[in-house]
């Protein structure tokens, strides 16, 4: 579901592109982390495969239509994004002004899934991560791995081709780690959704199906 | 993404914002409710009041096809032109009137008294037909009985039956009230009788007022009139009915322009907060909307979700402000009349009637002003880099950037010699247009400034030895200033709006207190309200046992000079012709006239409207022909905005005037002020004559003028709380956008007072920055109102007067608000919780 194909990147005033001629790909249904040194250029990868910066050039398919988000206009990598990726983030980024069950139908409203399907769907996803009953409050009330379960929720809840995981436990603690990492990989297996996995822990790579290293001189 | 989804996304936004920010949201609104409101009530009363003179008009003069009327109120239409025209085959009717004031006994205020053709006045002036008393025993219209409006009569409180006396000067009519006018408006005070009897008593003989026409259905109006005033002796026109609406709305224009011109600025601020509100709001929501990006909401979504929020403050507060105008309408009305203090109309209060048209107008400015605020923060919003603002919060853009800095100084330098090319150009239709955007320009280039200056004061205070938070603060500040020079923004235009409307009242104040010592020399003043003062007692005031020194007479008339401007005052003074500036606060040379010719000297705003210059001849329409006069100098005057012409009493003579005084100078015997008094007393008491004393006089004009500005000391107040409250909320977004800085700074070891002092201290340097350019623009501001605004909308010059103590001690209490203002951010940042700062992401 996401096929990356010499992709390469050079940072303006760098002497040395960041990355280049990154190759690989990640099936439907399989996890792979990306793991790597400080500073070599993982979140720009993932920028890069997100649409948020753009690539100098390759091309990264996504999806089961392999659309191509490094040739697509700011609006369409939008779309894309809407309609085809979830997002976990090391810091959650759940948007405080919003319940806990708006937070996670922003998604739905922004691939335009019919407002009438959305309690539905966003109750499941609240029962699938742990959180029955969590809906109506604010985020605020909620604790780090409470609000993680929240992003899980909202990253899975409109089904997308693939799932771009930044630091998904680095805000936690072992066990809450522990629990809402099975709780991702799980949610994830279950609904064969792609998932690239942003890590600097051995322990979330070993969970993962497959590991990538980021090295200076390329994948590994 | 379908439309209903992306206004559910929307809805939650916006409640969400509202929710967060209410207190600012809410003051944004009424801000936009404000201007909207000042703008709506301005236009309801001044259409109420239009609409109402040209319905009085209509009640009075009819609907006549034409007015044949003598240019000088002291002049009257000869009857035998009236015929003449009667005769024309295109004429159906001609309704002969005369109108004139008479006082009811000894009522102080005169009314109006109308002389009609029963038959005539049918056809022309059906509302002005009487109806006999079925239980008055007197005569009818034809026998001398007069009928009274209900208004009148209620006034009275008298009723059909009762006898009262007509006075106009010393001629007297003892008559009895036959009956009503039931077709008269309910608050207009008339008199009507039959034009036969109205003449014998009053006259003129063989003449009238006016000849009303009404001409046969197919006659081409146009083509007629032009075809009669051709044909009309000099000293009589012919106008249309138009030519009466255009006049009245000539009569308060400049007022009225001016009033929306403020109305505009309160729109403006209101704008301007709405820009504050949007901004910090953007600002401290940089990373949800980042996140929202992220998750895909397109950069077209993110610029309009924040027009839309800055439209969800605008439309309900342009509502909001649709009824408080309505409000303000109804109360300015009862309070300050039709024309907002301006003087311009008289009667009572109109009525204000809301129609949709002009209701969805000022809606939709109130929006676009609201929306025009939104702009640049959804601006920045739509370019705010995603990857970068979710990680580190919001970037302030280009601003900050060498090249752009570089540039700075150029706007002013660019617009500054551009406002003042401004300021040279002539009024357009009447209009200080160039002036109004001069003034639009100053701001703009005193905003323009405030970069700079920011960077300096703050770029060179954060070298000096401070305390370190002091010094973080003003580093970061220079380094980063746009929310400061937001701050400095709204503190630049409320302070500039207000000092400069200071500056130019008080040069008009101080302006008009100096001509009121040269136009009020003498102790005492007696007036006649429009009528002429009585015979006798011009006769005993040359009697020896009047207890005055000396006596000067003086007559007002009226000319028509043209039909559709507010007629001129003819001002027939005992001058001396060598020497008028005894008399006339003269603002040029005075030029010696021909010894064959009657000189005049006119006003500053006759010479302006008419574009007149001394030595120049003037064709006069004077006294039932045209005079040809000199025009020996020009004058100041401050009383009579449309033109006024002064004339000695001689030269009125010699050229075949009857000079009847309507006002009395009188400089009473040393010693005998009291005795001058009770001498006049009873004169007064039975003419109903108004004597006051020139200190009575002063200071009733001088409330006169504060009244006429009583609007805009409330629009200085609401930009001034404004301005201020713009800061608060800019510093208090600052603050909370720097919260990981200062909590860092919290955690390394600085207490709260010093956090709090540091904010307090970038509080007040800002408004350091903000004041002192304000006072620059406001000063700017202060001289093209007075320069330029003044004189080409309502022809008073005058010199600037900068009122240095007040303006001083305005600032100094603007910047102890500001500091009281960024003491509530101040506060803010020490109860930032530390730990929860610096382990969150924000």
């Amino acid at each position: 579901m996401l096929t990356v194909t010499d992709l390469a990147k050079r940072h303006r005033r760098a002497r040395r592109p960041l990355f280049s001629a990154l190759d690989f790909s990640v099936a439907a249904g399989e996890i792979v982390a990306l793991v790597g040194e400080s500073g070599v250029g993982k979140s720009t990868l993932l920028n890069c495969i997100a649409g948020l910066e753009t690539a100098d050039s390759g091309s990264i398919a996504i999806g089961p239509q392999a659309l191509d988000i490094v040739r697509l206009d700011e609006s369409a990598r939008a779309a894309l994004r809407a309609r085809s990726i979830g997002f976990v983030f090391q810091a959650f980024h759940v948007l405080p002004t919003l319940t806990v069950a708006q937070n996670i139908g922003v998604p739905l409203l922004l691939c335009g899934i019919p407002t009438s399907e959305h309690p539905a769907r966003t109750q499941a996803l609240l029962d699938g991560v742990g959180l029955a009953g969590f809906g109506p409050r604010w985020p605020a009330s909620l604790s780090g791995g409470e609000l993680q379960r929240v992003a899980i929720a909202r990253a899975l809840v409109h089904r997308p081709a693939l799932i771009l995981a930044d630091e998904p436990t680095g805000n936690l603690d072992p066990r809450t780690a522990d629990e809402v990492l099975a709780l991702l990989l799980e949610r994830v297996r279950e609904q064969q959704t792609s998932a690239l996995v942003v890590t600097h822990s051995q322990h979330v790579a070993q969970c993962c199906d497959r590991t990538l290293t980021l090295t200076p001189d390329g994948l590994r | 993404m379908s439309a209903r989804c992306r206004q559910t996304l929307s809805w939650w936004l916006i409640r969400a914002q509202f929710r967060s920010r209410r207190a600012a949201t809410l003051l944004s609104m009424l801000a936009i409710a404000l201007g909207v409101a000042l703008g709506y009530a301005i236009h309801l009363i001044n259409d109420a009041a239009l609409a109402d003179f040209a319905r009085a008009m209509k009640s009075v003069q009819g609907d006549p096809d034409a007015v044949i009327a003598a240019r000088d109120s002291a002049g009257s239409v000869p009857l035998a032109t009236l015929n003449e025209i009667a005769r024309d085959p295109a004429v159906l009717v001609v309704a002969a009137v005369i109108e004139t004031r008479v006082r009811i006994d000894n009522a102080r205020t005169p009314v109006t008294l109308i002389g009609l053709d029963l038959f005539s006045a049918a056809a022309v002036m059906p509302k002005l037909l009487p109806r006999q008393d079925p239980q008055a025993a007197t005569g009818n219209i034809l026998a001398g009985g007069i009928y009274a409006s209900p208004a009148l009569l209620g006034q009275l409180g008298l009723r059909a039956g009762a006898t009262l006396t007509l006075v106009r000067g010393a001629q007297q009519w003892r008559t009895t009230i036959a009956g009503d006018l039931p077709a008269a408006r309910p608050d207009e005070l008339l008199l009507v009788a039959d034009i036969a009897w109205v003449q014998e008593h009053f006259g003129p003989a063989d003449a009238v007022s006016e000849g009303r026409v009404r001409l046969a259905p197919d006659t081409d109006l146009e083509s007629w009139r032009s075809g009669l005033a051709q044909r009309l002796p000099a000293g009589l026109l012919v106008r249309a009915a138009e030519d009466d609406s255009a006049r009245v709305s000539n009569l308060s224009r400049a007022y009225r322009v001016n009033l929306n011109v403020l109305a505009l600025v309160a729109l403006l601020t209101g704008a301007f907060l709405v820009f504050a509100t949007q901004l910090t709001a953007v600002a401290q929501r940089s990373t949800q909307f980042a996140l929202l990006g992220v998750l895909g909401l397109s950069p077209r979504m993110r610029l309009l979700q924040v027009l839309l929020e800055g439209l969800a403050i605008g439309a309900p507060g342009a509502m909001l402000g649709l009824a408080l105008g309505y409000a303000l309408a109804v109360a300015f009305t009862h309070v300050l009349g039709g024309d907002l203090g301006g003087g311009y109309f008289s009667g009572s209060a109109p009525l204000i009637v809301p129609a949709l048209v002009p209701a969805l107008v000022f809606l939709a400015l109130g929006c676009l002003a609201s929306l025009a605020g939104a702009c640049y923060p959804a601006y920045l919003n739509r370019m705010q880099p995603l990857a970068q603002a979710l990680k580190t919060g919001f970037a302030q853009g280009p601003a900050a950037g060498e090249t752009a800095r570089s540039r700075l100084p150029l706007l002013p330098l660019l617009l500054a010699p551009a406002a003042f090319a401004l300021t040279q150009l002539p009024p357009l239709r009447e209009l200080p247009i160039g002036g109004y955007a001069a003034i639009a320009l100053v701001l703009v280039v005193g905003i323009a400034s405030a970069p700079l200056l920011t960077q300096l004061v703050f770029g060179w205070l954060s070298e000096r030895p401070l305390p370190a938070p002091q010094r973080i603060a003003l580093q970061n500040v220079a380094q980063a200033p746009l929310m400061a020079q937001v701050a400095a923004s709204g503190l630049i235009v409320s302070f500039a709006l207000t000092a400069s409307m200071v500056i130019m009242v008080s040069s008009f104040r101080v302006a008009v207190d100096h001509w009121l010592d040269h136009v009020l020399p003498a102790p005492l003043y007696l007036r006649s309200k429009a009528t002429p003062l009585p015979q006798e007692l011009l006769a005993a005031l040359q009697q020896p046992d009047a207890p005055f020194a000396r006596i000067e007479r003086m007559a007002n008339e009226a000319l028509t000079i043209d039909p559709q401007r507010p007629k001129v005052a003819l001002l027939v003074r005992e001058l001396e012709r060598r020497n008028p500036a005894a008399r006339l606060p003269f603002t040029g040379p005075l030029l010696e006239p021909p010894a064959d010719m009657p000189v005049v000297w006119i006003s500053e705003p006759m010479a302006e409207i008419y574009r007149l210059a001394p030595g120049q001849t003037l064709q006069l329409p004077l006294l039932g022909r045209t005079v040809e006069v000199f025009i020996g100098g020009v004058w100041r005057d401050y009383a009579r905005q449309f033109g006024a012409i002064a004339i000695s009493r001689d030269d009125y003579l010699q050229l075949g005037g009857d000079f009847q005084p309507t006002d009395l100078a009188l400089w009473p015997l040393p010693g005998k002020e009291t005795a001058a008094d009770a001498w006049l007393a009873p004169w007064s008491t039975r003419y109903g004559l108004e004597v006051a004393d020139s200190a009575a006089i002063r200071q009733l004009s001088l409330s006169i003028f504060d009244k006429s500005f009583a609007v805009t000391y409330a629009l200085e107040a609401a930009a001034m709380l404004i301005g201020l409250f713009g800061l608060a909320v800019t510093l208090a977004a600052s603050v909370w956008l720097r919260a990981r800085e200062l909590a860092t700074l919290g955690a390394l070891g600085f207490d709260r007072r010093m956090l709090s002092r540091a904010v307090m201290l970038e509080g007040a340097l800002i408004a350091v920055v903000g004041l002192l350019i304000g006072l620059a623009c406001g000063v700017a501001i202060g001289a093209i109102l007075t320069h330029v605004v003044n004189p080409q909308a309502f022809h008073w010059r005058m010199s600037l007067d900068i009122p240095w103590t007040a303006v001083l001690a305005g600032a100094l209490l603007t910047l102890a608000a500001a500091v009281v203002a960024s003491h509530y951010a101040a506060r803010q940042a020490t109860r930032l919780p530390v730990a929860q700062v610096l382990a969150s992401a924000q």
